[in-house]
């Protein structure tokens, strides 16, 4: 026995050793790791080759090079940012993510660089016409995991049943079959939804809730905090975000305009606003 | 029950014509089924992603390979702490293999990923996919080989000993060949599971297969259509291992 005692003991030390030797090669990367869900175009996607590409991927581009480190996007499930974030995998989140106070409890966010809001996509049997319908008991929604769709319906709509799913596709196939009302998601997916299912689906554009999306940082990493800032502003400055909106927005930004719903990269005056 | 087998392995064209219906039925199935949903199809922009398929799918099977390789070995080790005299060896190994088959192979990803992968400063995607899969793989495969190894009769062991073979012989020459012969067909089981479980390192960002899949849906605002060659792409690496596995069970349920 004493000598199994023993055995437990050297395997005890050996992993110990192995674990803080690898910790302390651990040295900081000098790539500016950038971590997306390649899942949202037209902002995060990958093109038929499988680049990185959208306007994200565009605005990580130029950060990186303002910081004048290499830029390496890390590829993530919207619900597994923040976790990387915190353990540390990536530097920065650049996901379209909406800054809120719920997230802001676990992560600092820049200025904010888009304001939008949350729109509905409805089936075209749903009598449902704007948020006041689905306040009503035995509504029926979906959203997606991790979104602040999600917390909408968690927080707004406590009578409505709400089903947590955890991609677009199935959240617009939801919509597509006519098992809920409506699926809570940012203005321009629901456009874009709409557009690809026009014959079975509705979108109320008209925002629910406004919302301003911003780049996610680890908390206390004020330096990085502020050199982001710096060059999200000097980005504004140089009407760099206009040449992305034409670059791959173009379609919807006219449509949406059309329809009175501006949808606006954030001016000079306006950052800050919410910090 | 000679004839039985040589009339199963023959190919009648009776055998034919059934098959041949079976699928036909399968197929008209799926058509009524997927044309009773009101889904504008869109298969151009799928196939202009086909490059993010065929990657993926390479990648699956890299993944596969990988952890087949891996996870045997792994299997192996376990099961042999498992069978070792030594209680130390025992416990670690039955420890392991009940931690791993008792929680979902999501909360090993997530958890060996964010918490172990950054410990051991493990950086490579690929790296900590293939151990992680293996890692789960391996608890199986390790219970499989130590049921088939204690399988073999008692009797045979102490036979074996009696006419002066050395544990080591005992084990090359008696239990191993009979033991590796029973779990073929339950191994090649295990690495059917296992390729389709690699669908689920879509969450630590492993651009495999399903996450391609998911990607090619969103890129081009389809939501079903990247689902079918996805199917796909898994029936080709999948339905040869299951032919493999029941010829194998046919072989040996006949010879034992």
């Amino acid at each position: 026995m004493s000598r199994s005692i023993f055995q437990l003991l050297v395997i005890c030390l050996l992993a110990v050793g192995v674990l803080s030797c690898d910790q302390a090669d651990q040295a900081v990367d000098a790539a500016l790791r950038v971590g997306m869900d390649p899942t949202y175009p037209p902002f995060e996607s990958l093109d038929p080759d499988g680049n990185p590409t959208g306007v994200s991927v565009d605005l990580a581009i130029a950060i990186a090079k303002d910081l004048d480190r290499p830029l390496e996007i890390v590829p993530l499930p919207f619900d597994g940012l923040i976790t990387a974030l915190k353990t540390n995998k990536i530097d920065l989140i650049l996901s379209s993510m909406t800054a809120n106070e719920k997230r802001r409890q676990s992560i600092d966010f820049s200025e904010p660089y888009v304001r939008t809001g949350l729109a509905l996509l409805t089936s075209k049997s749903s009598t449902i016409e704007g948020l006041d319908d689905l306040k009503k008991p035995g509504s029926k929604v979906a959203v997606r995991l991790g979104t602040t769709g999600e917390a909408f319906a968690a927080a707004q709509l406590p009578d409505a049943r709400v089903t947590t799913l955890e991609d677009n596709a199935a959240c617009v196939m939801e919509v597509v079959n006519d098992r809920v009302d409506a699926y809570i998601y940012d203005q321009l997916s629901i456009f874009r939804y709409h557009q690809q299912h026009p014959d079975t689906t509705h979108a109320l554009l008209k925002p629910i809730q406004e919302e301003f999306w911003a780049i996610g940082i680890a908390k206390g990493n004020d330096e990085l905090r502020s050199e982001v800032n710096t060059a999200l502003s000097k980005i504004r400055k140089s009407g760099h975000f206009d040449e992305l909106a034409d670059r791959y927005l173009a379609k919807e930004k006219a449509s949406l305009e059309a329809m009175g719903v501006p949808f606006i990269f954030v001016r000079e005056e306006d950052a800050g606003a919410t910090e | 029950m000679t004839d039985e087998t040589v009339s199963r392995r023959t190919f009648s064209p009776k055998h034919l014509a059934l098959g041949v219906a079976v699928l036909g039925g399968l197929v008209l199935l799926c058509w009524v089924v997927f044309s009773r949903l009101h889904y504008h199809w869109n298969w151009s922009g799928i196939w202009e992603y086909r490059k993010l398929f065929i990657s993926g799918w390479l990648l699956t099977v890299a993944i596969s390979v990988g952890a087949l390789i891996v996870s045997l070995a792994l299997g192996g080790v376990l099961a042999a702490g498992s069978l070792s005299p030594n209680s130390i060896f025992r416990w670690l190994a039955r420890g392991y293999i009940e931690l791993v088959r008792g929680t979902p192979l999501l909360v090993q990803l997530l958890i060996g990923y964010y918490v172990v992968a950054n410990a051991l400063a493990l950086n490579n995607h690929f790296i900590i996919g293939v151990l992680l899969l293996s890692s789960f793989a391996g608890a199986y495969l390790a219970e499989i080989l130590r049921g088939g190894i204690e399988s073999v009769a008692a009797s045979q062991v102490e036979a074996a000993r009696a006419v002066g073979f050395t544990p080591a012989q005992t084990y090359r020459h008696v239990v191993l060949p009979q033991a590796i012969r029973r779990v073929l067909p339950a191994m090649a089981g295990q690495f059917v599971s296992l390729i389709k479980d690699s669908s689920l390192l879509s969450v630590i960002g492993l651009e495999e297969l399903t996450q391609q899949a998911k990607i090619a849906n969103s890129a081009t605002y389809s939501s079903l259509e990247g689902f079918v060659p996805l199917a796909i792409g898994y029936l080709i690496l999948t339905l040869p291992l299951s032919w493999v596995a029941s010829q194998l069970e046919r072989k040996f349920r006949y010879e034992d």
